[in-house]
């Protein structure tokens, strides 16, 4: 039976575990294991607890462990967003979304790496050393939640909880062929994830299928009386969108998401996923987003301002390091100097720099009216179309510190996921094949603000047909 | 030369919210320290603040009272600055598009103050200074606060002070804040500016903070516009700053330089949404808008023929004020009324812990006690004893008056008796009366009170001291 576990999916497990064919504490244990055995290699926990985080019995996911990124309130548990700064803190209260997991008798296994307060498309930037990717441990595993990405894909865990602000949830998972999944802005209670960008933040699911992604989608949505930013919009189960059958569907590919920089490995298996779903009966349409080139500057303005003022609050003073001085501008200094990591320091001088008086006009206020244009962008694609098929990164997995002292390109990785933050639409990243030197490509569906349900359907229609969701990467058991 | 002084100032006011503005712990910042606190209004790792509908509601009533251009639709802007007692290190205040804009309150003078602004913000904690370190108290994070911002149309120490108070009732009169300066529900800041009188052009302005009351913020702006005065006369300069009033001192000292002014960084709060203030919620609050005080006070005037200083007094507390007019209706007898409310009755409520609202005498027991004094039931004594027996009790003012045997005896034949015991026991002053000292009889009446343990009638003795005294002529 153990071994049969890696084949399944997290939802067949609690089938499972509901027809007693195997108890909780058997997979606990089981995946327990496997991290105490594997992670030593790629270093994707930062925490691994002894039991399982879990309250509740009831519901369809009873007994699955599930990881969380390092950004995520667990009471009592400690958070840390990879950071020094933070790094004696114990969580005082559930994030809304643990609140749900733990309602739904989920098994919380542990916490996993991250960049810096999210802050990277690598994975590199963490106090607790970089996560490796599973497929080569020469790569990186993409970023920010590169722990979560690199856990599931390594089947260290069938389920992981990420957070993406640019990206962070989709480059991660086409980096390591998994499904990640941002959901709408406002479909996902933000309450008790540690803000990066506040107007772009998304909690979403990594599973390696839209089974599983579906049913964790079910559990986490829905409006939040803690966060004045989630919808009261009807959440429909998205369960039923698991549907094999795509036919009539229109399916847009930008043309700007396929020019200069883009892979040519990256782009083939992008454009084979498009005939597939042709194929399948849906209807292939080029369409243009034409402010997409803006895309890259108009969020390295918003999100490190946002990040700037978020990240006030670590000063030493109420929770985590405290480097005690003489007098006050000192403690400060010193706490966040030493505190923060190096990419953390470059995104609080960005965004102070762009709030500041006499240029927080040419900045902030200029990048919030590009930020509407792409929003504009796609009101208008969606005119024609149901959904629309990109590559997620233009390139895959690159090595370690290959990128480290070029922040300019390391921002680039995530020039194809930004737009979907900016309008505030939902987005997933599925794998669609593998390189030569087998390493998982992307290929990310974009849709229109709250139906994440077409995607679902295009996803899984996918997945009937491929089996790039089943491989298992050869040295972690594949 | 003259001058002339302009003055603008910036008020925050606490409203009277059960819970803060984006949490829900009570507002009660005088617990112990840090009893009243969450995660949210700690500013920990991952909270999001959630507006309270009542502190919106409070704001809008304020805004339409002030007659401000009310903005249909709002939003809340974070303003960045590093402080201990700030525990997110940004407030969530308003910046551009306030609550509410260009309003106006008109004085008794008949002077119209106009307002520039309103808007909804959050509180910071408490700093408590000790010798080598200091301590914070988190309770009063997250009181939703009101600040209103005049134009410079002020333009003298004693007008400020009238427009303070004024604010004051008319908040107090719409339920929305006690205003109580002493207590910090109500913090007042100044800018001033002088200027030779008849000159188109502002004289550089200094900002005024650290007054604790209205007479401190009277004083201070008394002190720096002769400061700045003397600059202007003996051509020195005067420069844009802060000033901190010492009110021991009773001087301002200088806190920072323009140069030194911060950089707020405000930018939209992303964690909170747009509001809409719409005709409903505008007009469900307009009627909390009860009869203001100048109005009150002008009606007051010319109804019961009260003198300014009478009215002034009774008019400063809605609830007084309330209480003088239901007295009223049982009596009409205004100034009987108010010379009672204004004398033993406040003198009374002074003493009590909670005033005005501690009280459990009805108005219409009240308008009894002074009915019975009119009437010569109840001398002045026992009346005021009365009242301070059922001042916390409102009991039928009949049955005290039994209890307590306070009736006043007015009948000459239950009297005549103790007269005529004084008049022989104290043969001085009846040889001093007969001698030509007319003010010897008083002290004869004293004794007749004293013997009647104050319930005798003063008035009906004398004239039966007098009618006896006459016979002995």
């Amino acid at each position: 039976m153990s071994l049969e576990l890696l084949d399944l999916h997290g939802w067949e497990i609690s089938q499972k575990i509901k027809e007693t064919k195997i108890s909780e504490e058997e997979v606990f244990s089981f995946f327990k294991e496997r991290i105490q055995k594997l992670d030593k290699h790629i270093n994707s926990f930062v925490e691994i607890y002894s039991n399982p985080v879990r309250e509740s019995k009831e519901s369809s996911l009873c007994g699955v462990p599930i990881a969380i990124k390092d950004n995520i309130c667990i009471r009592g548990k400690r958070i840390t967003c990879a950071s020094q700064i933070l790094n004696s803190h114990n969580a005082v209260y559930d994030a809304t979304v643990i609140r749900a997991l733990k309602d739904k008798g989920l098994s919380i296994i542990g916490t996993t790496n991250m960049d810096e307060f999210a802050f990277g498309s690598s994975t590199e930037n963490s106090c607790y050393g970089p996560t490796r990717n599973p497929w080569n441990l020469e790569c990186v595993p993409g970023g920010s939640s590169g722990g979560s990405a690199a856990a599931v894909a390594a089947r260290l865990v069938p389920f992981a909880l990420g957070s993406d602000t640019g990206g962070s949830i989709r480059q991660p998972a086409s980096f390591c062929g998994v499904v990640g999944f941002k959901p709408t802005y406002g479909r996902v209670s933000r309450f008790g994830l540690i803000a990066f960008g506040s107007s772009l933040d998304q909690i979403g699911p990594i599973t390696t299928n839209f089974v599983d992604c579906a049913h964790l989608l079910n559990i986490i949505c829905g409006f939040d009386e803690y966060d004045s930013t989630t919808s009261k919009k009807n959440v429909p189960d998205f369960t039923k969108s698991l549907i094999d059958n795509i036919r009539g569907l229109r399916i847009g590919l930008p043309r700007e998401y396929f020019g200069e920089g883009l892979d040519s490995e990256v782009e083939k298996a992008v454009r084979e996923t498009a005939e597939l779903l042709e194929k399948e009966g849906a209807k292939i349409v080029e369409i243009a987003l034409p402010h997409t080139q803006y895309a890259v500057a108009t969020y390295y303005i918003i999100a490190p301002s946002e990040a700037s003022s978020n990240l006030e609050r670590f000063d030493g003073i109420k929770y985590g390091m405290c480097k005690k001085n003489e007098d006050l501008l000192s403690l400060y200094k010193n706490t966040r100097k030493e505190g923060f990591g190096r990419e953390a320091k470059r995104r609080i001088l960005i965004g102070t720099y762009s709030l500041s008086s006499g240029y927080y006009e040419a900045y902030y206020i200029r990048a919030s009216k590009v930020r509407t244009l792409i929003k504009k962008d796609f009101e208008d694609a969606f005119l024609s179309v149901d959904a629309i098929l990109t590559p997620t990164s233009p390139v895959p997995a690159f090595k370690l510190g290959e990128k480290v002292d070029d922040p300019l390109s390391m921002y680039l990785s995530d020039i194809y996921t930004i737009s979907a933050n900016l309008a505030g639409i939902c987005a997933v990243s599925f794998p669609c094949g593998f390189t030569k030197t087998n390493l998982p490509i992307g290929a990310q569906l974009i849709g229109r603000p709250f139906d994440e349900e077409t995607l679902i359907r295009i996803g899984f229609t996918f997945q009937q047909r491929t089996d790039y969701h089943k491989r298992i990467p050869p040295l972690v058991g594949g | 030369m003259e001058y002339e002084i302009v003055i603008g100032l910036e008020v925050h006011v606490q409203l009277a919210t059960e819970s803060k503005i984006f949490c829900s712990c009570p507002t009660d910042f005088e617990s112990s320290p840090n009893t009243n606190i969450c995660p949210i209004c700690c500013g920990y790792p991952g909270v999001l603040p959630v507006l309270n509908r009542k502190a919106l509601e409070l704001a809008v009533r304020v805004a339409c009272v002030l007659n401000c251009r009310v903005n249909k639709r709002i939003y809340f802007e974070r303003k960045n600055y590093f402080y201990p007692d700030l525990p997110k290190n940004y407030q969530i205040s308003q910046y551009e598009l306030p609550l509410g804009e260009e309003g106006f309150l008109v004085l008794p003078s008949s002077k119209k103050i106009r307002i520039k602004r309103i808007h909804l913000e959050e509180d910071a904690g408490k700093l408590i200074h000790k010798e080598k370190y200091s301590l914070v108290d988190f309770n009063r994070a997250g009181i939703p606060l009101l600040e209103i911002v005049t134009h410079p149309d002020i333009s003298s120490p004693e007008e400020a002070f009238s427009y303070l108070n004024y604010l004051k009732m008319t908040i107090q009169y719409i339920g929305v804040s006690s205003c109580d300066m002493e207590k910090g529900f109500l913090r007042c800041d100044a800018n001033i500016s002088v200027k030779k009188k008849g000159s188109e052009s502002l004289g550089t302005k200094v900002e005024l903070k650290n007054m604790n009351s209205f007479r401190g913020v009277k004083n201070a702006l008394s002190y720096e516009a002769q400061r700045q005065i003397n600059c202007l006369k003996n051509k020195k300069n005067i420069f844009q700053e802060t000033r901190l009033w010492d009110e021991i001192k009773q001087k301002t000292f200088i806190m920072r330089t323009k140069e030194e002014a911060h950089d707020y960084r405000y930018f939209p709060e992303p964690d909170l949404g747009d509001f809409i203030v719409d005709d409903i919620l505008i007009e469900s609050q307009k009627e909390y808008i009860v009869e203001l005080p100048v109005a009150k006070r002008e009606r007051f005037i010319k109804m019961y023929g009260l003198s300014d200083k009478e009215v002034d007094i009774l008019i400063s507390d809605l609830s007084l004020a309330n209480f003088f007019e239901e007295a009223n209706k049982q009596l009409f007898q205004p100034k009987s009324i108010a010379n009672w409310i204004l004398g033993p009755f406040l003198e009374l409520v002074n003493s009590l812990e909670g005033g005005m609202d501690k009280v459990e005498l009805s108005p219409y027991n009240f308008s009894k006690i002074v009915q019975y004094f009119l009437e010569g039931k109840l001398n002045n004594l026992a009346a005021k004893k009365l009242l301070a027996l059922s001042i916390r009790n409102n009991k039928p003012i009949d049955e005290i008056i039994e209890e307590e045997g306070l009736s006043q005896v007015s009948k000459e034949d239950e009297l005549i008796a103790f007269v005529e015991e004084s008049l022989k026991e104290n043969q001085r002053a009846v040889n001093d009366y007969l001698g030509g000292k007319q003010q010897a009889v008083m002290f004869i009446v004293g004794q007749v009170m004293k013997k009647t343990r104050g319930k005798a009638n003063p008035k009906v003795v004398r004239e039966l001291i007098e009618r006896k005294l006459k016979q002995k002529e």
